[in-house]
Parts: structure tokens; sequence; C-alpha cells
């Protein structure tokens, strides 16, 4: 899961008399120094200039080191992969660098043909030792995104324009994989001069991530112009790029970290798109003249965890239970708290992946049922605490406020629980340190493809967090084969149909119950054209016309 | 000479004091219930061993914790604050860079609240229970009891949105290329370089944080000089003063408000550490890079230099803001003598 949150104020609402007190009290004291919004003045840059509006969740912008929601967006933008996805699809790899490829019959070897005559900004051309450089480095920096590349065995370069790769094992997702930005081909040149190492000691002696934080060294249309953290990204067009030039010559990525502002903002036109807004802030934009909103599906799920280990979880590891916490929650009223463009989900896989569940076939409130369930499981009363990051906004949903229609819903069947609402950092080490009796979280997709839900299996991530080890069950045992299964199967409707098998039997007898799919909400000034959210980098700036 | 030496302690003890801060800070930032690993690493990385190792080397946390502190202690001294887990950058340059935006703002700040707070208190004082004092006194009020991240949305809401009176959030507007980085103070650094639309530019934009963010001091300010001006009003003194004929006014300036300000002078001391640390919420609203947003983030990020490097500079500034305090009580009232 990348790192996708934001701290956030609770949003204003009604402003009434206060505001005429507070109003009164400034209005003579602004009106001394600030006569009106000061127009571009002298020393204004040339051309198109995009300014947006963003809650900075950035690590790092040297691509060997993050996987964050805004970082992975610059890096789209400063450097090209093998392959890319386009606009919000995520089902079609494209062809990027690479202009075409074959895959083995036995599914464990790719060979890629790169495009001729690219360009670094240095002028370095583009082959394929460097994708392989880059590759290396990824995998040997020990960083956020090295594990995209555990399933590849063996890079090799037969020919400057040929990159081959061996894997373990089949790997029907490694196309989806390589299109993250953080596997784009660094001009490996210019950066292993700037302290950049790719080989078995990069951990400890690769000193490029200052270098690469200042300047990008991609193929990508546009080029890092400057980073300051916390506060602004600035991109420049790339004018060596192997497309045509996009249309915009500028872009001013701003740290914009309340909600509120952001809407006041693009409401005002001094920011063309926001990409940090709340739920109910997009619902009011919706009749602001000159601002034109978007809802776009993001591969992630929602879901509550019920801990399965007796220890923790106490009751809820009673399937009963379990299946009793299903039938209780409101999932039309929890579909409001996630806003315009969420939708339910009837497993672990979001929509819009191969092996994703009809969303039709979602559980259904049944309280009645659910008592019966309870009832069933004769356990008595049922009481417990529900820990989730009460600072945590995702999407624009508030997590605070799901702990709390979660609460609501269980006591309308005499479930009780009580509100763990910590930090961020500290709800997050409770839950993956397996310690949430229940706990309400999310999962991002880090890359377009179904398998990164796999988490959900007993004994991998999730898994090991809602206390299920494989060696849970029988139940849980066939699920872990099932997975490994899945995961090597070449054919694609094969591996639909046992993503589908799987998918279904995680929420028949998993510890969780799914919430729903979001959709980050966007907001732009009706001037800009092509404006787009991918799931994994979300604006394509390159695409984008002002 | 007496208050030379004064002074000459009170900087010796900022030494000690230092190093009693940043052992608090250590031990308070190590003490929550949350791994570094946690809060920097993503989801697939925290669950690899070996990502997990090669972070805790590469940020020295692998070391125990005494190691740790002595470490950082050591580095202290010869001026080095360590690197930003979250920025990357030294944390010096990191402060370096939001220190200047945030003591703008703050400086600004207490200057409307005392050039605003003083007189409407000595005037609320001065004509006591008239309409000016009800308003002055309900105003006050207010300006103590909102919070200011309401107040912030707010006045941006009415002067920003709605009036247009107000430029956007932010230090500068999106068209204007900042002055080169000497001070850090934007107004400072465009005028050496006769930048006026920049200079101007930054002005506007730090009016309405800097009203928002002296909202509380400005009410304090105000109603402890009321307050304190309605004692002295009452003193023998002054009393004195006017039997002598001495005009209303001078009686106010020269007898009264000497005295009565003594307590306000106690309050600027105070509320100057309150202007740095409630800057967190203000700087939020306003998309104002500065120390509070950058202490926000270091915190929730468990970004341990950078924690520390925030709280040696604030309280820094917070003991040397309390001496200088110390130093005017004895300017304001021969009585008090330093030493």
């Amino acid at each position: 899961m990348r790192i996708s949150v934001s701290s956030s104020f609770p949003i204003l609402r009604g402003l009434g008399r206060w505001a005429v007190l507070a109003a009164g009290l400034m209005a003579a004291a602004t009106s001394i120094v600030a006569s009106s919004p000061s127009p571009a003045l002298a020393g204004a840059a040339p051309g198109t200039t995009l300014v947006v509006g963003s809650s900075f969740i950035i690590r790092s912008i040297d691509p060997g080191r993050t996987v964050e929601t805004t970082s992975n967006m610059i890096n789209h933008a400063t450097y090209d992969s093998l392959v890319t996805f386009e606009g919000e699809d995520l089902k079609t790899a494209k062809p990027s660098l690479a202009a075409e490829w074959k895959i083995s019959e036995d599914g464990r070897t790719y060979t890629f043909k790169l495009r001729p005559n690219v360009k670094f900004p240095s002028g370095n051309p583009l082959t394929s030792a460097d994708f392989k450089w880059s590759f290396e480095r990824v995998k040997n920096l020990k960083s956020n995104p090295a594990f995209y590349l555990d399933p590849v065995q063996e890079i090799q370069t037969p020919d400057p324009l040929t990159l081959v790769l061996k894997l373990n094992a089949p790997n029907p997702a490694l196309l989806a994989i390589l299109s993250s930005p953080s596997l784009g081909a660094i001009d490996s040149k210019l950066v292993a001069q700037k302290g950049g190492v790719s080989g078995p000691e990069a951990k400890s002696s690769d000193k490029a991530e200052s270098f690469l934080n200042n300047q990008s060294a991609g193929t990508g249309a546009f080029i890092l112009s400057s980073y300051v953290p916390e506060q602004e990204v600035v991109l420049v067009r790339n004018p060596n790029h192997w497309r045509a030039a996009p249309a915009v010559d500028r872009i001013v990525i701003r740290n914009i970290t309340e909600p509120a502002t952001q809407k006041l903002q693009i409401q005002r036109g001094d920011i063309d798109i926001a990409t940090a807004l709340g739920q109910d802030q997009l619902a009011s934009l919706r009749n602001v003249p000159n601002v034109s909103t978007r809802s776009s599906p993001a591969a992630t799920t929602f879901y509550v965890l019920m801990n399965n280990n007796p220890d923790v979880g106490h009751a809820f590891s009673n399937p009963k239970v379990q299946e009793a916490v299903r039938y209780a929650l409101d999932y039309d009223g929890i579909l409001t708290i996630a806003g315009t463009g969420a939708s339910r989900l009837a497993g672990v896989i979001p929509t819009g992946f191969p092996g994703a569940l009809d969303p039709r076939t979602a559980f259904k409130t049944d309280r009645e049922k659910s008592k019966a369930l309870l009832k069933e499981a004769g356990l008595g009363d049922v009481k417990g605490q529900i820990t989730y990051g009460s600072d945590q906004v995702i999407w624009g949903v508030q997590m605070a406020v799901l702990a709390q229609k979660i609460q609501a819903d269980l006591a309308a069947v005499g479930i009780q629980l009580s509100l763990n609402g910590l930090p961020r950092a500290t709800a997050l080490q409770s839950y993956r340190d397996a310690k949430n009796q229940v706990g309400v979280w999310s999962w991002a997709a880090d890359f377009p493809d179904g398998s990164n839900f796999f988490v959900y299996i007993p004994g991998r991530t999730v898994g090991k967090r809602a206390g299920w080890p494989e060696d849970a069950s029988p139940a849980a045992k066939e699920l872990a084969e099932l997975a490994r299964k899945a995961e090597s199967e070449v054919d694609d409707a094969k591996r639909a149909a046992l993503m589908q098998r799987i998918d279904k039997r995680i929420v028949e007898v998993g510890p969780y119950a799914p919430l729903f799919q979001p959709a980050v909400p966007v907001a732009f000034r009706s001037n800009v054209k092509g404006v787009t959210f991918h799931s994994v980098w979300g604006l394509d700036f390159y695409s984008i016309s002002k | 000479m007496n208050l030379l030496g004064y002074i000459a302690r009170r900087l010796l003890l900022l030494g000690p004091m230092l190093v009693g801060i940043t052992l608090f800070s250590f031990l308070l930032s190590h003490a929550v219930p949350a791994d570094p690993v946690t809060a920097n690493l993503g989801e697939q990385a925290a669950a690899d061993p070996e990502a997990v190792a090669a972070f805790r080397q590469a940020w020295g946390l692998d070391r125990p914790l005494h190691q740790q502190y002595l470490i950082y202690l050591w580095n202290l001294a010869r001026g080095d604050f360590g690197t930003s887990i979250s920025t990357k950058q030294a944390v010096v340059l990191d402060l370096r860079q939001r220190f200047p935006a945030t003591v703008e703002v703050a400086i600004v700040a207490m200057a409307i609240s005392l050039i605003v707070g003083v007189p409407l208190g000595i005037l609320s004082a001065v004509k006591r229970d008239s309409l000016v004092d009800q308003v002055t006194r309900v105003l006050s009020l207010v300006g103590v009891s909102v919070p200011v991240f309401w107040l912030g949305l707010v006045a941006l809401l009415v002067f920003y949105a709605r009036l247009g009176w107000a430029p956007s959030p932010g230090r500068l507007s999106a068209g204007i290329i900042p002055p080169t980085f000497v001070t850090g103070f934007l107004l400072i650094d465009s005028l050496r370089e006769w930048r006026m639309d920049a200079a101007v530019d930054a002005l506007q934009h730090l009016a309405l944080p800097a009203f928002v963010l002296s909202s509380y001091t400005l009410g304090m300010i105000t109603r402890i000089t009321r307050g304190s001006l309605l004692e002295t009003l009452g003193e023998d003194y002054v009393r004195t003063a006017r039997a002598k004929g001495a005009p209303n006014l001078t009686v106010i300036v020269r007898h009264a408000a000497r005295n009565g300000l003594i307590p306000v002078v106690t309050m600027v001391g105070l509320s100057f550490g309150r202007l740095l640390s409630g800057a967190v919420v203000t700087e939020s609203v306003f998309a104002w890079p500065g120390l509070g947003l950058y202490a926000f983030r270091s915190a929730t990020s468990l970004d341990f230099p950078a924690i520390m490097g925030v709280g040696i500079v604030i309280a820094t500034i917070y003991i040397l803001v309390n001496l200088l305090v110390d130093i005017a009580y004895g300017l304001l009232d021969p009585r008090i003598r330093v030493g």
C-alpha cells in the first residue's frame, strides 16, 4: 500500500453571526495593506503555467526510494517506464519506452525492444543498459519500491535496444508492475557520476538521492526544476522529449494541506487543479461556475478487520460474530460517507480488475440475520474496541467518521464497540503488529493488477495483521494454495476465474468486512482539459492542456 | 556591570537548559508507541526485514537508545543538527528555510497586538463602562476564545474568497519569482534587490495570517492593559498627579501607563512562544511553509532529528525573549533591579 494520507482539521460549517464578529475584528486592519490580489507582475515566467494544489506525501523523489502518492505523480511526469497505462485504465499495458515486447510461452522470459533515438535531457542516448542499471539500483537500495522487482531473477542486455527480463516464476502481473514510475529509466551515466550505485552495496553506498531530489534524470515530458520539501515542486517542459511537446510549459505543484483552503483557491482560480479535497468539499464545488469536478475510481479497498487470533480478537475471532458484523453494517449509509463515485465491494479486489466480483453480489444489510448469528455464537454480550487513524483522511474520506458509523451500526445489533482513534503512526503500528481487535483500514494498489490484493490471503501482509495465518484452518490453507496457483497462471481467463474464486472465499471465511472502493475527488478550472486521475500515479501532466 | 553580568549568567544557563530540552524531546519522541519504520516505510518495504534493517542502519536507529542520544549530542556540539528523515536535507538547512517564514508572521502578529491592543486597552480603561469599553471587552474576549483554525478559514472565506481583498494563501503569488534567499524574510530580501513587486506581494500575503495569528495575543494584551491600567488609575500617585494639575494625557501616558504596562511586557514574553507554536494551525490554513507545519510533519512521521531541531530553536527563542522581558522590566520600573 502506498502511503496515501493527509491530515486535516475538521471542516467549518455554518458561519452565522460569528463571521460578522470576526469580520469586524479584522476588516479595518486588513484594508491597511491588502488592496486586491496582485496580478502576475514583473518576473513572471513565460508560457503556460499549470498550478496544482496537492497535499504532499513525498518521502523522496528519487525513483529508487519512493512509492508515495505525490512522488509517483511527479516521477510519472519526469521518468518514462517500459510500459504505461492510458488515462485511468487499469487493464491494458501500452508501449512507452518499450516499443514492443514478447513473452515466452512459459511466461518466464520478457523481451522488450526499446524505442530508438530517445535521449535524456543530458543528451545521453537511452539504452537497455540504463534500464538494467536503474532496475538493479531499485533492487539493491532495499528501499520502498524494491519489492517490485522480487519476481525478476536476471536482467540481460543483448544489445543497446533489447532488454530481457528472466523471472523466477511466471508472473502475469509483470507488465503492470513495470509501469510503476519507480521503475522508470534513469540516465545511468549521469547519475553514476553523481554518486549513484546500482550494485549490491547500493543500500549503504548510493549517494545520488540529494542529486535526484533536485534534478530529474529521466526521459519524461517534464524535467524537475526545483523541489522545496513541504512547499513546492516545479516542473518544466523537457525539450528533448521523444513524443510531441506537452501543452503546458511549466507545472507548479503546491503543498496546500488544508482541504478547505484548496477549495477556496480553486474557486478563486488561483490554482488550476485541486487534488486534496474532502468528499464534502467536492459536493459543494459542483455548482461553482468555471469549476469542473471529477470522481475517479481508485484501486483501493476500505475494509473492517476483525482479529482472528482469539488472544487479540476475543469475541471477534469467532466466525459467527465476523459474519454477524458483515450483516450488521449499513452499507448504503457508509457509501454516503465515502462520497460520490465510491462503489460497493463484493470482495477485496476493486472493480476494474479482472477477477473482481460484481458489486451487486455484495453483502446486504440484514440486522435480523446478524442478531440470529450472534445468538448462535452464544458468547453473550459482544464488546470490543475499534482502532483507526484519527487524523487520517484517505482520498477525502475521514477515517474517524467511518469508525463512528461502524460503531453505530454494530450498536444496532447489540455489539458494543469503543472508539480507539490514534495518530496515524501509532494506529498503523498497532495494525502492523497485528494488535487491532477491530480496525478500519484501506489498501491501495501499488501497480494496476488485482494480485495486489492477495495481501488479504491468510499468512500474507494483511492476513497476518488480522491474526489469520496459513495454518489457521483448512479453509485458510486452501486459500493460500489457490493464491499461489493464480499468481503463476498465464492464461488470462483461467487466472480471472481463479481470482474470482479466491475473492469470494475470502469474504466468506476471512476476518474482514469489505466496505467500498473510493473515488478520488478532483476539481479543476473548466478551461483545463484532459484531467484524469490514475490510481497509481494520479494526474498525467502530459495529457493536460489549458 | 550588574546587568551585563546578569545577562552573561542567563546566557550561560542556556547551555544546560538546551541539553535538558534535547533529552526531554528525545525521550518523549521515543516514548511514542510507534516505530519510525512504520511512519517512514511503505507497507511492502516495512514487511521486508532487509529493507527495515537498511532503514535502521541508515538512520542509526539500530544502536541502543543512549548511544543514539550521545551521538546526537556529540554532533550537536559541533553544530550538526543531523539530517531530516523526511526531507533528506540537513535539519539546519530545513530550519533556516522555514524559520524566517514563521518569525515574519509572529513579529507582525506581535506588532499588531501591541499597536492595536495597548491603545485599545488604555482607551477602554480610561472610558470605563462606555460603549467603547463594552465593544472592546467583547472583541477581546472573542479574540481570546475563538479557535485560530476557525478564524483563519472564516477570514479566508470573507477577505479572500468573497471580497477579494486578501491575496491567495501562501507567501507569494504564483506569478512572482521569489527574491534570492539571503535572510529568508521575503520583505527584506525583496527590498535588498529593489524588487518592489515581490515586497508588496509578500506584505499583502502576510497581512491576513498575521491578523489571524494575533487574535489571541491581541485580545489578551487588550484585556491585560485595561485591567492593569484600571488598577494604576486608582493609585495615590495618579491622584497626586491630577491634583497638581497635570494634563489628562500626561497623567495617563507618563504616570499610569508606564506602570500599568509591566504586566503587558510579561505577556509579550509568554505570548511569543505561543505565537510560534500557534503557527502550526495558521500555517496549515494559509499554506504557509513555516516552522509550525515542519514541526507537525516531523512529529507525525517520527522524524527525530527534525523534532529535536525544532525543539531547540523554539526553546532558544523562548528563553531569549524572556531574557529580554526581564531586562525590559528594569528599564520600565526602576524598583526592579535584575542581577
